[in-house]
């Protein structure tokens, strides 16, 4: 399987500014070095509770935040670039692409060697540096931004958000005919009122909202209604990858299940990748394929979901699965219960950064950051004591 | 031997009198407390799960009127009490506490300075002795450094520390009674596993009895002893709660726990109740769940089905109770 989406080293620092001069006193480590694949097709679940920076991971990803630094690619394309102002945008391809690959041939001798070492984006723009360039940066440069117009709404069209909260997502001064339909008509997927009409019927009707209801107003609907409203306006202009963001978190149990269920048809019938946010292991371990666990801005532990719901290795993983209350009295079941708050992640702890409420902590754990390392198949986990076969 | 409930509800009816109509949020509620015991009252948004609990302290706004029924504690009906009794009782006997822990508490005073109020008014002991006693409570319910966080305000505490800040203040004049109205909700699961514990440690130290109010069967399933499901208004059952969830009886009940993603076992797909919780203003004819309920026959159209005893400890609301049993058994075969 390839990966849809592979984000890489991603790094989001939100600025606390203070004083008259609003300068820079401290920053908000949000998400702090995190890399993880979304493969075509799946369902990723990424987990964690308040403040661990997943919902910044989702952001970031579609770039209603741009990243500090790290790489986003989306289907083989650097898609890092795209939303930045046309000086940085040169400055990051010279930094990450031209820099390296001139260093490359420096090093190596040999053009061909120097593509044939590297995969994936880097192997593609290689050949776009070497090839088509003839090795000159600023024609290099020039191909990629090219068309940036166009890529953008490619990358806007493909990748699509519901959000958490169904009552403030959607505009309540607009008509559900032009909430589902905006998308239709600036990616101009409808020519025409009546193509509009028709094909946000359809839509409306595949995530169970009769089409009588086209030209109504949000307020005149339940929260689960709502919530399958925002669902079919990401569905509309057909993206390959819908991140839900907390999608389920605000509904009522009774609803709650019918919006899954609703998701996994719309999911195998129009064949979407998912990124599923959420802080209830529940409901992620119900809709994922895998699952990735953050907390205060780390990943802390990924692997496939019945790896992970079997054999948890972080203490962190444990402790979060062991708080989830189940819904069945006979189960006696041994409780880890962490001690103290989340820690600020202004000034995350030095070290591992669950090392304050760890009950195995060592002395390396607040000295040393542990890797993310591969400990079994797919199953990566980010602590000195898992490596070490405690 | 037959323990008595220290609080009774029986027939509960609290009606709002808005512009639109009247809405009957709570609609017929009956359920008994015992000593160190906690009941936990379990249902979605609007289905009258925190107007009952305003109800048994009388905390409803002027457009809310208990119409019927009695709460019992101790051989005194509280609806019949005089306010100035009742303000005796709030605090004292039966104490709160509520979902928003920033809500709740007020920003303008520090925790020490809302403790002490209700230690000074229903004890009538001096200040002094009052925040030393805050100290303490602070201490108890686990918050680090009590002489410190005492003088702090609110804000400066963090979601979990709140409600342990309210947990404490809701301790102090050591109630019979702990009304809790979704205490966990707006925490974490780490925090929230830290507060049920704490207030589990709290409840076998006191013996006081607990109400717990929420929405999450999980929460329900680890935390209580007997629990009211409530639908539209109605508790449409009523067990002990290992019954109850072996052997739920009412076709919401089975609904329910059956729409939630669960941890402990695997599952296809998740079970799906049509429709949408009716409004309340429009509540329909005869059984509240008959347009969502697939066993809905002319009979739930036309009758409301009056709660029902079928064993000891286990009443349910439902015309079709044992049908829905064979018919559930069947369908779903050994899911567990």
């Amino acid at each position: 399987m390839k990966p849809f989406v592979r984000i890489e080293n991603l790094v989001k620092y939100f600025p606390i500014r203070a004083g008259v001069f609003k300068r820079i006193v401290a920053w908000v480590k949000a998400v702090d070095n995190v890399s993880f694949d979304i493969y075509e097709g799946e369902t990723l679940g990424l987990v964690g509770e308040s403040g661990c920076g997943k919902t910044t991971v989702g952001m970031t990803l579609l770039r209603l935040y741009e990243p500090t630094s790290g790489r986003i690619i989306v289907e083989d394309d650097d898609t890092t670039y795209y939303f930045l102002p046309g000086i940085k945008a040169r400055s990051y391809l010279k930094k990450t692409y031209v820099n390296k690959f001139t260093k490359m041939v420096r090093d190596s001798g040999s053009i061909d060697d120097a593509i044939s070492s590297l995969d994936g984006v880097d192997k593609k723009y290689a050949e776009i540096f070497f090839k088509r360039a003839n090795g000159s940066p600023q024609a290099f440069i020039s191909i990629l931004l090219r068309g940036r117009e166009e890529k953008r709404k490619q990358f806007r069209k493909n990748l699509q958000i519901v959000f958490q909260d169904p009552y403030s997502s959607l505009n309540p001064r607009m008509r559900v005919k032009s909430i589902v339909g905006e998308g239709l008509i600036t990616h101009k997927l409808a020519q025409g009122n009546k193509e509009v009409v028709e094909k946000v019927s359809k839509t409306l009707e595949d995530v169970g909202i009769s089409s009588d209801y086209l030209y109504r107003f949000p307020h005149e609907f339940s929260g689960g209604q709502r919530q399958r409203i925002s669902i079919a306006r990401s569905l509309a202009v057909s993206p390959k990858l819908i991140i839900a963001d907390e999608a389920v978190a605000a509904l009522d149990v009774s609803i709650r299940s019918q919006v899954i269920n609703l998701m996994r048809d719309l999911q195998a019938e129009h064949k979407l990748t998912y990124l599923f946010i959420s802080h209830d292991l529940s409901v992620i371990k119900h809709i994922s394929d895998r699952v990735v666990v953050m907390y205060l801005g780390k990943v802390v532990e990924s692997a496939p979901k019945s790896i992970l719901f079997d054999n948890p290795l972080h203490p962190y993983t444990k402790a979060l699965m062991s708080a989830i209350p189940i819904p069945n009295p006979n189960i006696e079941k041994k409780r880890i219960i962490l001690k103290g708050d989340v820690p600020s992640p202004i000034n995350p702890p030095s070290g591992c950064r669950f090392h304050t409420r760890c009950p195995v902590a060592t002395d390396i754990c607040s000295a040393k950051e542990p890797d993310l390392v591969e400990v079994g198949p797919q199953h990566y986990v980010s602590c000195h004591l898992v490596k070490e076969g405690k | 031997m037959k323990k008595e409930p220290i609080l009774s509800v029986r027939n509960l009816k609290t009606y709002f009198y808005t512009e639109d109509g009247i809405v009957k949020a709570v609609d017929g509620v009956d359920f008994d407390v015992y000593q160190g015991e906690t009941l936990g009252i379990v249902g979605e948004s609007g289905c009258g799960k925190s107007v009952t609990s305003l109800s048994i302290l009388r905390l409803l706004d002027e457009k809310g009127k208990i119409v019927d029924g009695s709460i019992i504690m101790e051989g005194k009906d509280l609806l019949k009490l005089s306010e100035e009794k009742m303000r005796s009782i709030r605090g004292n006997d039966i104490a709160m506490i509520f979902q928003e822990p920033m809500v709740a508490l007020n920003p303008v005073f520090t925790v020490g300075d809302q403790i002490t109020e209700a230690i000074v008014l229903h004890q009538k002991t001096d200040e002094v002795t009052a925040k030393k006693m805050a100290v303490d409570l602070l201490r108890k319910v686990g918050i680090p450094e009590p002489e410190k966080r005492v003088d702090e305000y609110p804000h400066e505490l963090s979601g979990g520390m709140r409600q342990r800040a309210m947990i404490a203040m809701a301790l102090s004049c050591k109630p019979k009674i702990l009304i809790a109205d979704e205490p966990t909700t707006s925490l974490d699961v780490t925090i929230q596993a830290q507060i049920m514990e704490l207030m589990k440690e709290l409840q076998r130290e006191y013996g006081m009895a607990i109400i717990l109010i929420t929405h999450d069967m999980g929460v329900i399933a680890e935390n209580s002893d007997r629990v009211v499901v409530m639908y539209a208004g109605k508790a449409v059952e009523y067990a002990e709660v290992k019954t109850l969830f072996n052997d739920p009886k009412h076709p919401y009940t089975w609904g329910l726990l059956h729409a939630i993603p669960r941890l402990d076992i695997e599952q296809q797909r998740l079970y799906n109740i049509p429709g949408v919780v009716p409004n309340p203003l429009k509540f329909p004819k005869g059984c509240k769940f008959n347009p969502r309920c697939e066993f809905a026959e002319e009979i739930c159209r036309r009758e409301e089905p009056e709660l029902k005893q079928i064993e000891e400890n286990h009443s349910v609301r439902c015309h079709f109770w044992e049908k829905v049993e064979e018919a559930k058994r069947a369908e779903v075969g050994e899911r567990v």
